[in-house]
């Protein structure tokens, strides 16, 4: 991303608040940068053309895969091949929570989105997201799908090896289908069309291989990508048999830019460069992760320099610590947006249940003031379901600031005297968001207190949805997101059958059929906008501001100045991945 | 006293069943690590099949019996959260938490035992007051903070030492001496107290008076006769304070990011990876367990009465 | 147990009970006990004495608004050092634009500044000592008076009841806290009331241990054997010659174990399973506002800390002139 880009989102944040924003938000004297264009803010964080059904088609090479079939249209970036190098220099990044063998392994991918960090160090995938787009050609040099979606083939670049030095060829593509046993793993199995007599995938050559699926798979491309969940990258067949899953653990081989040398399991792990990667080499001759709990040891690690990138160090407290030190630079990179949720709302006896209340919460939140002291002005206040990183993700007014109103609101509502909730439940560790939220809505008479979790009990309850919680007065301070489209996460927080269920009406309901039974993407982006609206402008959810997950880089990282940003150019990524063209001194 | 070991080796081995079952049904009532892995994303299906993985699907007392089983051939189980054999990742760990565990141990001591005896010698004087007050200022604030304190000084501030991690050499002495001084000053206080009352019991005791009467200088009788002595109820705590370092130096090890069993636990806690817990506690029972029966056999072996009293 | 209150009820009457407190006062150590009193005294009288709130924030004057934010009214809270403090920050907005320069100034209303959400600390720090002493004393007591009742059992009637309780003691001793801590907040959600079952449910088997070794030692004694001889009941040998006997060694240790309690409570917080946000726990204080330290931000995370300190070194402090104190008439008996 550009730099220009970065420095104007937050006088366009502002511009858009101010413009969006009510009476009673006061003026602040903060930073109005003059000639702030009014920009939407899709303009943010350019998406790089993930539509798919609007992109060119790509004219069927002359050995088409699927021979005698319509082609329907797809959009995979090409990848960019260069001489790369230096390979010279360490680079250590400090993840924010221990560390994980089992995350070397896709074939038992999990969901935490932390895993790609390191698929994208060991591993490769047929396509995955880069700077270039969602989609880009990685292992595979090209892809055709039918037109009915009930068939994909893949061809793969010729001459590519795994890190033993053994060929990869189509037999690891189908082995790792086959074998993979993470999540949707079911899914991927069920959608294979059985009654053929290769188990619908079939192995035409060494370079070419076509899915066979027993159903319209729309979703296919994105569920595939390497982004999407783990059984696009690639393993070796012969290696992984071999040594099996544990054994994998230990010491996986795969296809990318980077070989596993050695693990300390949970605390480090050690890779070096592969000079053979077939896009380039390496920036960096050895990457060295540690896994590293506390805040304020990252943090400390990053000033003495033993650290050369830190993740999470967003925190209210740490942050001025990170951005008044001369010698650390920092990418805002934004995620998604903060929502609250109200579970059980649809309980008639919750006072959520009235339409108004919700409202009132949204008008009492100071999302301006949130975002100036929680995140030092970066992040950015939103009024929409998710982040405008998606082809489909809808913009929305940010809601007002406007407690006059919102009392009002409560009045009308039957609640003069405003009522008491049972508890504001939020993200962990940001507690002290939870703690403002809290005080704003104090303001206009909703009392509670805050009921902290610790980290894993709060995802396993929001992973049960509304029956995670007791009551029907609960407010639920959450963030997430999934690659791919906004729909995904509609779909995991906004239908009924969903585990995690907050919200599930009849409107929803018939419009997320509708979604399903979708032919094309255009038609199914434009349903997923119709339900963006409605779960926003009903207050089911109340967002709040565009949370920046702030990362920060060392004085040795290169290029010094403002050029670092690059790194976090690739899409839909929350680590700054590709590894391989990090750079630091030597 | 062949019989007495006997005795005592077979109550250690209760207590560890104990322990055993105990930790087995406790980490059971955290939850269901399914639920944690999966997250919002995961559906049923995954889940069911996580279970099946960790052998969770099945009824808790087939689950004991394997565990109990596999636990008798010294086989701990595989970790939930990290896939690999909890023994391995164990033993890989333990070195670190042995070398950190150790250095604090030996600056609890070097701390505390003369504090104690000047304390002891010195009764009711400033010196008294003086050794009393750092070792009870170490045991008034918590370790964690002790060591954010020292990493803004020395690590961000001065730049003398590094503030994260073990280093890459065993002897790197630059990455231990914080986290091994927060560690031992909070125990160095335990060790000033008992020295202290242990050295007054002993001074108070009529052998020493006889040495004073007999004329010898006061450090021989101090170094030969007192401290002697004094030595074993000292030694006793020291051993349970050097096995509660090793294993639960938990808010040390986060803090200094030092990679021993202390953070594995947590990290174990934090993810429902009942294996890796069941494994630490019960690896860290094991010694408490030995170092009691150790005590025992030594303190039997010197006062024939508690032998013959059991 | 009235000893044990001492600093609760410190005016001499003319009764017995008075004359003998008043001399147990006369020789207690002066300072770990002034310590005491008053931690004690603002406990128990915290709202009347905080000068604010303990949740609610303290909103900047006008002239704070101009200083920190540029504009007269402001919706905005913050922190703000003790009186005496001065913060000067160059603030612009870090992805570029006009810089300004923020002010903070001490003011006398918030002695010891406030915190993030504009809550004055002072007022904080004293319901924090009603908060931490309800959570140590409780938590202790109830470790105590369960770890004494199991002791004694175990020491007197010894046998099976022995072995039973001794072997679950022992298991129990090698328990790691954190592993109670997470079960209890996992169960119940992070609550004070949790901290309070940790800290009962961890300490009792150190007591157990310490007082089961007490009894032993007494029951080899003249007065217990003959009391046996003379048939007087087990229910009664053990409320009225066991229990007043042990009670001085029992309560020795209580006072050591209150400090250690602080401490744990404040390492559980550290480690997210303490005393949930935003009670005002000095050790949840304290672990919160660590990052603030590097920060410069020390009066967050530092008055706190000295709160502990000294409750812990006085707590310590008296329990070592207690022990002292109660030896020789434990011997001379």
């Amino acid at each position: 991303m550009l730099k220009a880009l970065v420095a104007l989102i937050p006088s366009v944040g502002l511009v858009l608040l101010l413009a969006c924003g009510g009476s009673a938000e006061p003026t602040v004297a903060a930073p109005v940068a003059t000639s702030a264009p009014a920009a939407t803010k899709i303009q943010l964080k350019p998406t790089k053309a993930i539509e798919a059904t609007t992109a060119p088609v790509k004219p069927a090479s002359s050995s088409g895969i699927l021979q005698g079939v319509t082609l329907a249209k797809i959009d995979i970036k090409d990848a960019i091949i260069e001489d790369g190098g230096p390979m010279k220099g360490t680079l250590t990044i400090a993840q924010h929570f221990g560390l994980s063998p089992k995350w070397v392994d896709p074939q038992d991918h999990i969901e935490a989105l932390t895993m790609q960090h390191y698929d994208f160090l060991i591993h490769d995938a047929m396509f995955k997201n880069m700077p270039q787009g969602l989609m880009t050609y990685s292992l595979a040099e090209h892809a055709e799908v039918a037109a009915d979606w009930t068939k994909a083939g893949f061809r793969l670049r010729p001459g590519l090896k795994f890190h033993d030095g053994s060929p990869l060829t189509t037999e690891d593509v189908a082995y790792t289908y086959k074998n993979y046993r993470g999540v949707q793993a079911k899914y991927f199995h069920d959608i294979l069309d059985d009654s053929r007599a290769d188990g619908g995938i079939e192995v035409v050559d060494d370079l070419t291989i076509i899915y066979h699926f027993n159903r319209t798979v729309l979703d296919f491309l994105y569920s595939y990508n390497g982004a999407g969940t783990g059984i696009g990258w690639i393993v070796p067949s012969d290696y992984y048999e071999k040594v099996g899953p544990e054994g994998f653990k230990k010491a996986p081989i795969g296809a990318g830019p980077f070989k596993f040398i050695s693990q300390d399991p949970g605390a480090t792990m050690e890779f070096d460069a592969w000079g053979d990667y077939w896009r380039r080499k390496p920036g960096v001759a050895h990457i060295t992760v540690r896994g590293i709990r506390d805040g304020s040891a990252r943090l400390a690690g990053l000033k003495t320099g033993e650290l050369d990138l830190a993740y999470g160090v967003s925190t209210a407290a740490l942050l001025p610590q990170v951005v008044d030190d001369p010698n650390l630079r920092w990418d805002p990179n934004f995620t998604y947006p903060w929502l609250l949720f109200f579970p059980n709302w649809e309980d008639p006896a919750s006072p959520f249940n009235k339409k108004e209340v919700r409202q009132a919460v949204s008008l009492a939140i100071n999302r301006r003031f949130a975002v100036e002291t929680e995140t030092m002005g970066i992040g950015i206040p939103s009024g929409d379901w998710t982040a405008p990183i998606y082809p489909d993700s809808v913009e929305l007014p940010v809601p007002e600031y406007n407690p006059e109103k919102a009392k009002q609101l409560l009045a009308d509502a039957g609640y003069p005297d405003g009522f008491e909730i049972d508890g504001l439940v939020p993200f962990v560790p940001y507690f002290s968001q939870g703690e403002r939220y809290l005080a704003d809505l104090a303001e206009i008479g909703i009392r509670g207190k805050l009921v902290t979790m610790e980290g894993p009990s709060y995802r396993a309850a929001r992973g049960k949805g509304r029956d995670g919680y007791e009551g029907n007065s609960t407010i639920l301070h959450s963030i997430s997101g999934v690659p791919g489209v906004a729909t995904h996460t509609i779909r995991i927080f906004a239908t009924c059958d969903s585990p995690s269920s907050f919200i599930c009406t009849p409107e929803i309901e018939e419009l997320w059929k509708k979604w399903q039974s979708g032919a094309t993407w255009e038609e199914r982006n434009a349903v997923s906008a119709q339900l963006q609206k409605i779960i926003i402008e009903n207050y089911y959810a109340v967002p709040i501001f565009w949370n920046p997950f702030v990362h920060a880089i060392g004085p040795r990282v290169l290029p010094e100045g403002d050029g670092f940003h690059k790194y976090w150019d690739t899409d839909q990524a929350p680590y700054p991945y590709p590894w391989e063209v990090w750079e630091v001194k030597p | 006293m062949g019989r007495f070991i006997v005795t005592r080796g077979f109550q250690s081995l209760i207590t560890l069943w104990l322990l055993v079952t105990i930790i087995f049904v406790a980490v059971r009532i955290t939850g269901d690590p399914a639920d944690m892995m999966a997250e919002s994303r995961g559906d049923e299906a995954y889940k069911a099949q996580l279970r099946k993985n960790w052998g969770l699907d099945q009824p808790l007392h087939i689950q004991y019996a394997k565990y109990i089983f596999n636990l008798l051939q010294g086989d701990m189980g595989h970790s939930f959260e990290k896939s690999l054999a909890v023994r391995d990742i164990y033993l890989a760990r333990l070195p670190n938490s042995i070398k950190l565990g150790i250095a604090g141990f030996l600056i609890s001591i070097v701390l505390g035992i003369p504090l104690g005896m000047l304390s002891a010698m010195k009764v009711n004087t400033q010196w008294d007051n003086l050794g009393k007050i750092f070792a009870l200022l170490g045991l008034s604030v918590p370790n964690f903070f002790v060591g954010l304190l020292l990493i803004i000084l020395f690590a961000v501030g001065l730049g003398w030492l590094p503030a994260i991690g073990k280093g890459d050499s065993f002897f790197d002495w630059q990455h231990l001496i914080m986290p091994a001084f927060s560690l031992g000053w909070y125990f160095s206080g335990s060790m000033v107290r008992i020295t202290r009352s242990s050295m007054l019991d002993v001074l108070g005791t009529e052998y020493i008076k006889l040495a004073r009467l007999k004329g010898l200088p006061e450090w021989v009788v101090m170094a030969k006769h007192a401290l002697k002595n004094a030595m074993i109820p000292v030694l006793t705590l020291a051993g349970l304070n050097l096995v509660i370092m090793v294993n639960v130096a938990i808010a040390i090890e986060v803090v200094f990011n030092w990679p021993g069993v202390g953070q594995l636990l947590f990290d174990g806690m934090s993810n429902r990876d009942f294996p890796m817990v069941q494994g630490i506690v019960l690896m860290s029972g094991v010694m408490i367990v030995i170092l009691n029966f150790g005590i025992d056999i030594l303190y039997a072996y010197v006062d024939p009465r508690i032998r013959l009293a059991k | 147990m009235a000893i044990l209150a001492p600093e609760a009820s410190s005016r001499p009457t003319v009764s017995l009970v008075g004359v003998y407190t008043w001399r147990f006062l006369r020789e207690a150590p002066k300072i770990p006990l002034t310590i005491l009193t008053v931690l004690v005294v603002l406990a128990v009288f915290a709202p009347w004495i905080a000068p604010h709130d303990k949740l609610k924030p303290v909103k900047p004057s006008a002239e704070d608004c101009i200083a920190w934010f540029g504009i007269e009214k402001c919706p905005y809270i913050d922190d703000r050092p003790p009186f005496w403090g001065k913060e000067v920050r160059t603030v612009s907005n870090p992805l570029g634009g006009i810089q300004r320069i923020k002010v903070k100034e001490g003011r006398f209303n918030v002695v010891l500044g406030t915190d993030y959400l504009g809550r004055d600390i002072l007022s904080r720090l004293i319901y924090g000592a009603r908060i931490s002493l309800m959570v140590a004393l409780t938590g202790t007591l109830a470790a105590g008076v369960i770890g004494t009742a199991l002791g004694i059992l175990a020491g007197y009637l010894g046998g099976w009841w022995d072995h039973i309780i001794m072997r679950i003691t022992d298991a129990w001793l090698t328990l790691p806290t954190l592993v109670f801590a997470i079960l209890l907040s996992s169960i119940a959600g992070p609550s004070i009331k949790n901290v309070i079952i940790i800290l009962a449910v961890v300490f009792w088997s150190r007591y157990a241990r310490l007082v089961r070794g007490e009894v032993l030692a007494l029951r080899e004694r003249d007065f217990i054997k003959l009391s046996e001889v003379t048939g007087v009941s087990t229910f009664r040998i053990i409320f009225r010659h066991l229990l007043p006997n042990v009670m001085n060694t029992v309560m020795v240790f209580f006072t050591l174990i209150v400090g250690v309690s602080i401490i744990i409570e404040a390492n559980l917080s550290f480690l997210g399973v303490g005393v949930p946000p935003p009670e005002p726990a000095w050790g949840l204080m304290i672990s919160q506002e660590r990052e603030s330290l590097m920060e410069g931000k020390w009066w967050l995370a530092v008055f706190p800390g000295i709160c502990i300190a000294l409750l812990v070194l006085s707590a310590n402090m008296f329990g070592d002139w207690l022990r002292v104190k109660l030896d020789p008439q434990l011997k001379n008996r």
